[in-house]
């Protein structure tokens, strides 16, 4: 329970500096806010009336306790441009995002462990080198050209998949879940791509390393077959730092979706914070990058909470 | 003259030779980098309309050309400039500030504490929608980029840093140098810099090649230096004409420019890295 507790204030300490580190950056960077509401045409009167409007008139500390308090009542303020509260933009993208990474991360996970398993067994080997530099490849891929890859391979040329969107908005029942999913095809393929090396490499060390231990040589000599002990002994001790990388890739993770649901016009928030540079939106683009830091610390805590479940040892 | 006889920089240097993995990507980024210097040498500044929109690659445009008719080719080439320049700035700035908080944090054993909540905070947090904001407020310049990509990049250098340095400050001759009465500052910078700076190059490498992704991604989503080119940006102008999927020329050769350069970063870290360890080498 006190493993819980620390976890818990960590995230809220983290989630506490992200929202002081933009308030200030917001407010003391040279792109003025009023500026950015205003014309600068505007008269004088109109100017400070929109000022207050905003509540821009007051002095900075009181400014930030009231962002914080606004923040706890899940106010995000109003967005400069379409004169709703970020909060509902960015609600309604929200699930978009949400299945589209955690789609990504499931995939990648699938289809991350059984390469890495087979890198480590063939550790050395052809398998194993090809493996390797293409992981390392992987890393070094520029997300949008992956992305428009992929909708130029499977969707324009192919024809396979459509090439924007979340959903035809005239599917219903069970067709929208299929139009759904045949629209989240390839953002969640672009996704996978850029995040497997990542799995895969560290997944390939982790077993290397267990498979060095004297529990594997004891299995072996017991007479253990060679697959139960790869799969049964060694993996599931590997897999463990690997959920240290999933919590510590999150970050690229909701990077990647900005960028792919650019590409796609997939309407998440990524799709949303692009829109909003646009249209210079600042609190639309504090609203997410709070609420993406939200669900990376939420996300953060799941995993640190399933690892002190795993693997009592780490409870500290 | 035998292995033996060698000082440590040359037996790296002489295992890097073998690797030619390395040398390959040492040659292209010495001909990025050219390209980078030469570029008003190979290709006019692209600007203005051109007759022949969305024409596909051809002897007069080696790259095609896009919707409002410019060269590809000279984009790309004035496009190696700009990602270059910010790709390497923005890392050297990240490795100073790195360098500094890292050795301050091993050294001065008081500032251990904040320095590393600090920076443990920050590299929790999604980084690329806070450059996003901050770009966005602090108004599109090549110098914004750097300046942006650098102060969200520095904590994985400091923590690198950090680590290597808490290795070095227990040893003997440290205390030594504390005893004969030697500054703090003498310290740190003969021999505490010294002992890490090895490890800084491999992260220099890597910094560079995750600040060239950076400043790609933000200019693809439309935070470049709207007076010059980058490769992020020719995507951007793709995307915002809808050319993306119906010319694929407009997007491929940026593309491969920039996996050209991050590539070669990574696997020249790569080497280095297995040519400097010499236990490999039997």
């Amino acid at each position: 329970m006190r493993f819980i507790g620390l976890r818990l204030a960590r995230g809220l300490l983290t989630l506490w500096f992200a929202v002081t580190v933009t308030f200030f950056l917001v407010r003391l960077l040279p792109g003025d806010p009023v500026l950015a509401v205003a014309d600068p045409n505007m008269t004088e009167e109109l100017r400070q009336k929109l000022l207050a409007d905003f509540g821009l008139d007051r002095p900075l500390g009181v400014q930030y306790l009231d962002y914080l308090g606004q923040l706890l009542h899940g106010n995000l303020g109003m967005s400069f441009r379409q004169s709703v509260p970020v909060t509902t933009v960015l609600m309604e993208r929200l699930p978009w995002t949400l299945i589209l990474t955690i789609s990504a991360m499931v995939v990648t996970i699938v289809l991350g462990i059984p390469l890495g398993v087979l890198a480590a067994t063939r550790a050395k080997g052809w398998v194993d080198r090809v493996i390797q530099l293409t992981g390392v490849t992987a890393q070094s891929l520029f997300v949008p050209s992956v992305g428009v890859f992929l909708m130029y391979l499977l969707g324009v040329w192919l024809g396979w998949f459509p090439i924007g969107g979340a959903v035809d908005l005239d599917a219903t029942g069970f067709g929208a879940t299929l139009s759904m999913l045949h629209h989240l095809v390839l953002p969640c393929l672009s996704l996978v791509l850029i995040q497997l090396g990542g799995y895969v490499l560290t997944m390939r060390t982790t077993l290397i390393d267990a498979l060095g231990e004297d529990y594997v040589s004891l299995a072996k000599a017991k007479g253990v077959r060679p697959g139960t002990v790869v799969w049964k002994h060694a993996l599931r001790n590997a897999l463990l730092p690997t959920t240290t990388i999933a919590g510590l890739q999150l970050g690229t993770l909701v990077g990647g979706a900005v960028l792919t649901e650019t590409i796609y016009a997939y309407p998440g928030i990524g799709r949303a914070i692009y829109e909003a540079v646009g249209q210079l939106d600042f609190p639309v683009l504090q609203g997410a990058f709070v609420l993406l830091a939200a669900a990376v610390v939420v996300a953060n805590l799941i995993t640190d909470v399933a690892y002190g479940i795993l693997d009592p040892r780490v409870r500290t | 003259m035998t292995v033996a006889d060698l000082t440590p920089r040359q037996r790296t240097w002489s295992a890097f030779r073998r690797n030619p993995l390395g040398m390959v990507s040492g040659a292209v980024l010495l001909l990025l980098a050219l390209v980078a210097v030469c570029a008003p040498l190979i290709a006019p500044f692209p600007e203005g309309y051109g007759a022949d929109t969305l024409q596909p690659p051809s002897g007069a445009h080696w790259f095609g050309t896009d919707d409002i008719g410019q060269d590809v080719f000279a984009q790309v080439v004035w496009g190696t400039r700009v990602s270059m320049a910010v790709g390497v700035s923005a890392s050297v700035l990240a490795i100073v500030i790195g360098l500094l908080i890292g050795v301050s944090a091993a050294y001065f054993r008081r500032l251990d504490t904040p320095l590393g909540v600090l920076v443990d905070l920050s590299l929790s947090l999604p980084v690329l929608p806070l450059m996003i904001l901050v770009a966005a407020l602090a108004g599109p310049s090549v110098r914004t980029l750097a300046v942006v990509i650098a102060l969200f990049s520095w904590p994985e250098v400091a923590r690198v840093v950090r680590s290597q340095a808490l290795a070095i400050v227990p040893m003997p001759f440290v205390s030594a140098a504390k005893v004969v009465g030697g500054s703090s500052l003498w310290i740190v910078r003969k021999h505490l810099l010294p002992g890490v700076v090895p490890v800084v190059g491999v992260s220099v490498v890597l910094t560079t090649s995750r600040a060239v992704l950076a400043e790609a991604g933000l200019s693809f989503l439309g935070l470049g230096d709207p007076n010059s080119w980058s490769w992020g940006t020719i995507l951007h102008k793709a995307q915002q004409s809808g050319s993306l999927a119906s010319s694929w020329w407009t997007t491929l050769f940026p593309s491969v420019a920039i996996l050209l350069l991050v590539l070669s970063t990574t696997l020249l870290s790569v080497a280095y890295n297995d040519a400097r360890n010499h236990r490999s080498d039997t």
